[in-house]
């Protein structure tokens, strides 16, 4: 593209508005995306303090705070509160544990170990929605192979998802299903990264393996467990897609979680301003916690990345 | 005849860091400078304000005459070797040598020829076919060099190539370093925080010292009149004797308890608080028992052609004296001796400031 | 820890067994479904011996699903093909949009460039119906409802994030005198950009562009809401064919099966990468 040096008796100059600019260019299509999420957030925000219902046009009108207000003496709007952090702490808590147990029993990097944990990657990788419908024929009340086990240990009716008494158990499972694989991952890749000498000077002096793991593993492990779990803790609080999948929110409103929720408001009841309210309370929920989730992910990213 | 290159009043700072403060220098065609300083002194960023990956905050770079504010790096018709090497890992050695020969859009057989006129000169044909990470730390080193060399720029800025080496390649390198230089026909800048590299190779060495030149003369000039006590610390191996002390009337030093009398043209300074320095080589042993300050000999280490004594005078001062190896005068460890000081050895400097007050110059 | 009991060893080997089939057998039921007719589906007890039939694919594939009622469509297929499409071209999108600004915040660390990375990863952890339910009423407006140009728009929403955290990680981990090296050379900004940073950051970009595919493919909740039934991609599409087609359980299973044998394989095949990905480039595997 240089027509050669010798022609030109002077370098060529270029502007330094382009060199100042540079930066900015290659960032403007990101930044159209950002304000393209942002313009539909800060409509949300608008719409929560409406009295907005798409079928009764005429009714729009800026309420202030009612919305919010109103949920106060809401018992639906507490059973949703009360649903989503049920579900995200149980099934945070089950996966954390469960994760936990399986990078300790696949620590050890043989070809085996290896094997197993990329296999044990397949439920993560699939769609959770498609994995609510894969568990929604595996508990099918009359082929259902799980509903087949379950009637061989004496549960002849056992109604899985369709029960309020185990609609919560079921969903869970298949979010423990699809999810502890993700704690798994993450917290192998942590034990795996730890400095050897600590664990070797352990077992030189005799320690017993409780205190190795209590006293050692677990404290250096820390920042992983906290990383993964809170991450797991943002997706879970708006889980959408297991529970739609399988049970809408039913029965009943056993499951009725805030994004279930507020999608059968806006589409349903075509409640916007309502709707709107309470994706904004979740909002606020995940936003505290995403905040403590990036510092601690922002530390383990500087580890990672020789802390450049 | 207009400078090749021209700094004048160059400033770099990083937020609120000053890097590089009020650095005026010139270069003429084909001159080596060397840019000599301990680590952390900005030498490798001045060298990047001049290739242009960094921008001065104030002051001006001109080339040919030209200012080089608004010329890209691309654009500047100088070479670099990197520190590091920074070699492109993806890139076999002949492509990384190739690059400024591509980016000029010469056909194939010129970069063919290009490629191996430098690799012939600086012995890497053989591994041109190699990967960065197969290469030995001294053909990395090569190889960047021959990359900076390649499309033989008018402008060839160096930084401190021989650091990362080991040491029998960088003595090789220094000995072969000159003569490929003087071949390139360039414009050189070289750093380094080596001293005997730039007096070897240096047309003229500029110190840098806390982001400021603080002196830049030849390297004869630089060893004979250092401009400030850092200079004198930095240039000489073993290091220059420091002593505080103060002139007398007559001229004389006081040194550890003694009067040492120099050279005359100090009386001029009578009183003042000086640091009085004494380059190894100017102390001297004397078989009159009348003169010279009386001194044991602590410990007596060879050091290439010379020995290198550790004396200790009656009052517990330390110093280093280095007679040529082949001296007959050289004493035993223990024994006493007595020394005087060779005038055009020494030095005064001003106590506060570091700056030199002056130099002996009686033989 | 090398002298494990063989006892140890033996506890080790049945808790891994374990796992292994409770993470597994769903899946490898499906697929053992996925080769039954409603007829051995439904025998009690069930049994893992059966005569194997390709019917179910290929009244998928073929689109007639044929019954003693009469015949009906299946539009499967077509929801495969969205999944395809929409996948794609938002992950080539997002690495067009990505990829030039994972560099900018990576070499230039301007204000504005930590403001967009952080707004979009703080976006990736906000319920995506905040964004998506106003945004269909825009849609509705701006006429990009059911329109794949909307929902590749919307797919960004997790595909940038990815794209600009772990390219940018990359671009961070390369010595920037090597850009240097290359620009003294002689060479422009952007040919540096292309001949040096984009091929040693390939590693990055091929993970994020992997992930981003698994992501965007197993999504649910934007299609479910932005497009009907033309533009819906499997995972909304398999819903709506369980509601239509009833009681042909070995027709859906196959269709699970199809739709996700993509990313399970394309995870096997980029295994190495996923912790990465995973973590948006905070762990390395």
């Amino acid at each position: 593209m240089t027509a050669a040096a010798d022609h030109i008796p002077r370098p060529k100059t270029s502007s330094r508005f382009m060199r100042r600019a540079l930066p900015y260019l290659l960032s403007l299509p990101a930044l159209l995306v950002c304000i393209g999420i942002l313009i539909p957030f800060f409509t949300a925000v608008y719409y929560s303090l409406l009295r907005f219902r798409l079928n009764l046009p005429a009714l729009k009108g800026f309420i202030w705070f009612d919305n919010y207000i109103n949920f106060l003496s809401d018992a639906a709007f507490w059973n949703t509160v009360k649903v989503s952090l049920v579900y995200a702490g149980l099934t945070v808590g089950v996966e954390l544990l469960l994760g936990l147990g399986i990078a300790l029993l696949l620590q050890k990097p043989t070809r085996f170990n290896n094997i197993a944990s990329i296999l044990l990657l397949l439920p993560l990788m699939t769609a959770p929605a498609l994995a609510a419908l894969m568990w929604k024929l595996m508990t099918n009340p009359n082929f259902g192979i799980l509903s087949y086990f379950v009637s061989l240990l004496g549960f002849t009716d056992f109604k899985w998802a369709s029960d309020p008494s185990t609609a919560l158990l079921t969903v869970t499972l298949v979010d423990v299903w699809v999810y502890t694989p993700f704690i798994m991952i993450l917290l192998l890749a942590g034990l795996r990264s730890l400095p050897k000498a600590p664990f070797e000077a352990a077992a030189l002096d005799g320690v017993p393996r409780s205190f190795v793991f209590f006293r050692i593993t677990l404290p250096m492990l820390l920042p992983y467990i906290i990383t993964a779990s809170l991450f797991r803790l943002l997706d879970s609080i708006q889980q959408f897609d297991i529970v739609y999948s399988m049970t809408q929110g039913g029965p009943g409103d056993t499951l009725m979680v805030f994004q279930v929720q507020s999608y059968l408001e806006f589409f349903q009841y075509t409640n916007v301003g309502r709707s709107a309210a309470l994706l904004i309370i979740l909002w606020a929920i995940t936003y505290l916690l995403s905040n403590i989730f990036i510092k601690q992910w922002l530390k383990l990213r500087e580890r990672a990345h020789g802390g450049a | 005849m207009p400078h090749h290159l021209e700094l004048a009043a160059v400033s770099k700072s990083f937020k609120a860091n000053k890097v590089l403060e009020d650095i005026s220098l010139t270069a003429d065609a084909g001159e080596i400078v060397v840019i000599f300083g301990p680590s952390g002194t900005g030498k490798t960023v001045l060298l990047r304000l001049i290739a242009g990956v960094e921008e001065p905050t104030t002051g001006k770079i001109s080339i040919d005459d030209q200012d080089m504010a608004d010329v890209a790096p691309e654009h500047r018709d100088v070479g670099m070797a990197f520190q590091n090497f920074a070699l492109f890992p993806h890139l076999n050695a002949f492509e990384n040598i190739a690059s400024p020969l591509r980016a000029r859009a010469q056909g194939d057989a010129q970069v063919k020829d290009g490629v191996a006129r430098v690799a012939r000169l600086l012995k890497i044909d053989h591994v041109l076919g190699h990967a960065p990470r197969q290469l030995s730390n001294g053909q990395k080193q090569r190889t960047a060099l021959a990359r900076a060399l390649a499309s033989s720029p008018k402008l060839l800025l160096l930084d401190d190539p021989l650091r990362n080496v080991d040491a029998k390649l960088r003595f090789e390198m220094r000995l072969e370093l000159p003569r490929l230089l003087r071949q390139a026909k360039s414009t050189v800048l070289y750093v380094t925080q080596d001293y005997k590299e730039a007096m070897a190779l240096a047309d003229r060495i500029a110190v840098l010292a806390q982001g400021r030149f603080v002196q830049v003369a030849s390297p004869e000039e630089i060893y004979r009149k250092p401009a400030t006590v850092g200079v004198a610390r930095l240039f000489g191996d073993p290091t220059i004797n420091l002593a505080e002390t103060t002139v007398g009337p007559d001229g004389a030093i006081d040194f550890a308890g003694e009067k040492v009398a120099i050279d005359k043209s100090y009386a001029a300074l009578a009183g003042r608080p000086v640091t009085f320095g004494v380059r190894p080589e100017a102390v001297e042993m004397t078989k009159d028992k009348g003169t010279g300050l009386k001194a044991q000999v602590m410990a007596v280490t060879p050091l290439n052609e010379r020995t290198v004594l550790l004396l200790q005078t009656s009052s517990g001062a330390e110093l280093l004296a280095s007679l040529p190896s082949s001296s007959a005068q050289i004493p035993r460890a223990e024994s006493e001796v007595r020394i005087t000081f060779n005038a055009r050895g020494t030095h005064l400097f001003d106590r506060d400031t570091g700056a030199t007050l002056g130099q002996g110059s009686r033989p | 820890m090398d002298h494990t009991s063989t006892f140890e060893r033996i506890v080790r080997g049945i808790l891994i067994g374990l796992v292994l089939v409770f993470f597994l057998f769903p899946i490898f039921w499906i697929v053992l479904m996925s080769f039954q007719t409603n007829e051995t589906i439904l025998r009690i007890p069930p049994s893992i011996v059966f005569e194997p039939t390709l019917s179910n694919y290929s009244a998928l594939i073929t689109g007639r699903l044929e019954t003693t009622a009469g015949n009906l469509d299946i539009a499967f297929m077509k929801n495969l093909g969205n999944s395809v499409f929409l996948s794609v071209a938002s992950v080539l999108v997002s690495l067009a949009l990505g990829i030039p600004a994972a560099y900018a915040f990576a070499r230039f660390r301007f204000r504005l460039g930590e403001d967009i990375a952080f707004t979009l990863l703080s976006f990736r952890f906000a319920p995506p119906l905040l964004v998506l339910l106003p945004l269909s009423l825009y849609f509705k407006q701006l006429g990009l409802t059911n329109t794949y140009i909307g929902l590749i728009w919307v797919y960004q929403l997790i595909c940038l994030p990815l794209i600009l955290w772990i390219v940018r990680g990359y671009f961070e981990d390369i010595s920037p005198d090597i850009e240097h090296a290359y620009r003294i050379a002689g060479n422009s900004w952007w040919q540096t950009f292309r001949k040096i940073a984009v091929p040693l950051a390939m590693p990055g970009i091929a993970a994020a562009g992997l992930l981003a595919f698994i992501f965007a493919w197993n999504n649910f909740i934007f299609a479910l809401i932005l497009a009907s039934a033309d533009k819906q991609p499997v995972t909304v599409g398999a819903l709506a064919f369980v509601t239509a087609s009833g009681i042909q359980y070995g027709q859906i299973a196959a269709a699970i099966v199809l739709s996700i044998a993509p990313t399970l394989a394309l995870a096997l095949y980029a295994q190495r990468y996923l912790v990465e990905g995973l973590s948006l480039g905070a762990v390395k595997g």
